[in-house]
């Protein structure tokens, strides 16, 4: 019988309930400012790593490619303090996490779908309002099986917006990936000195 | 309906010299969570309540209470007027 049917944790959920509760990243994320700044920071190096390729493509130089390997790592130390301030509520399994756990996971995600929901819509109508208000200009995506065609008359009028698709696309899943890491390290309440001797 | 439900884990906890951690381990749960009832920002489950009165050998209704725990001297010894 295997350990998704009998719901015991296997030797891999063991191994990473122990990485998320190491203390090493505790002063990192000891205070409420604290765990502010590394969401902030997280945010920043998510969106310009995920811009990177982009601006790489359109201005047809490496030099972005070589940011983006540059921010790889920040984002894994800023990605590893957000985990251990939760304590892996979204990394774990569930038959690792308790009752508690499980419950602010649920609440994490659901703030967290509302919130992305409420970013994909203010997107959609900034792009909207972006593209002239007149939709786009030669065919319903453009001329091409894509959307290639210019858009609109406001100003991204000269943008094709075959060259958007990608981008957006982009954007929208970092966004859905990436909001519920956020919204837990906003959440993470501060632990009392004396939480983990008394 | 009360949304708060009262326990005296913290001081049934303090008095058999039991840690955080130790209670956490025997019944299930992370040692957070033991602290989150303690605070009273978490109340447990019915099935939880049942395994941390179990561990101390104690009904539920000496650890959990809907209704504000009196200090435990003012039981044992009565309040003097």
């Amino acid at each position: 019988m295997s350990a998704r049917q009998t719901g015991e944790p296997t030797a891999y959920d063991r191994r990473m309930l122990a990485l998320m509760n190491r203390e090493e990243a505790r002063p990192f994320h000891a205070t409420a400012g604290r765990r502010r700044a590394v969401v902030g920071a997280h945010l920043a190096l998510s969106v310009l790593g995920g811009a990177a390729p982009f601006v790489a493509e359109a201005t047809g130089r490496t030099w972005p490619l070589f940011v983006l390997l540059g921010l790889l790592v920040p984002w894994c130390l800023a990605t590893g303090v957000l985990n251990s301030a939760t304590r892996g509520l979204l990394e774990l399994r569930g038959r690792v996490l308790d009752e508690r756990q499980r419950a602010e996971r649920d609440r994490v995600l659901a703030r967290a779908h509302r919130l992305t929901t409420l970013v994909l819509l203010a997107a959609a109508l900034g792009a909207v309002a972006a593209g002239g208000l007149g939709g786009f200009d030669g065919g319903p995506l453009g001329d091409g099986p894509l959307g290639d065609g210019p858009l609109g008359d406001g100003p991204l009028g000269g943008v094709r917006a075959g060259s958007l698709l990608l981008p957006a696309l982009a954007g929208a899943l970092l966004v859905h990936w990436l909001m519920p890491l956020w919204v837990a390290g906003l959440l993470v309440r501060d632990e009392p000195a004396d939480e983990r001797e008394a | 309906m009360s949304e708060q439900v009262h326990n005296r884990l913290s001081v049934v906890r303090a008095e058999r010299k039991v840690s955080r951690q130790q209670l956490a381990a025997a019944v299930g749960v992370h040692y957070q969570t033991i602290g989150y009832i303690e605070r009273g920002q978490y109340n447990p489950s019915l099935d939880l309540a049942l395994r941390v009165a179990e561990f101390f050998g104690l009904p539920v209704e000496a650890l959990f209470s809907l209704k504000p725990f009196s200090p435990l001297t003012d039981e044992v010894y009565g309040r003097k007027q």
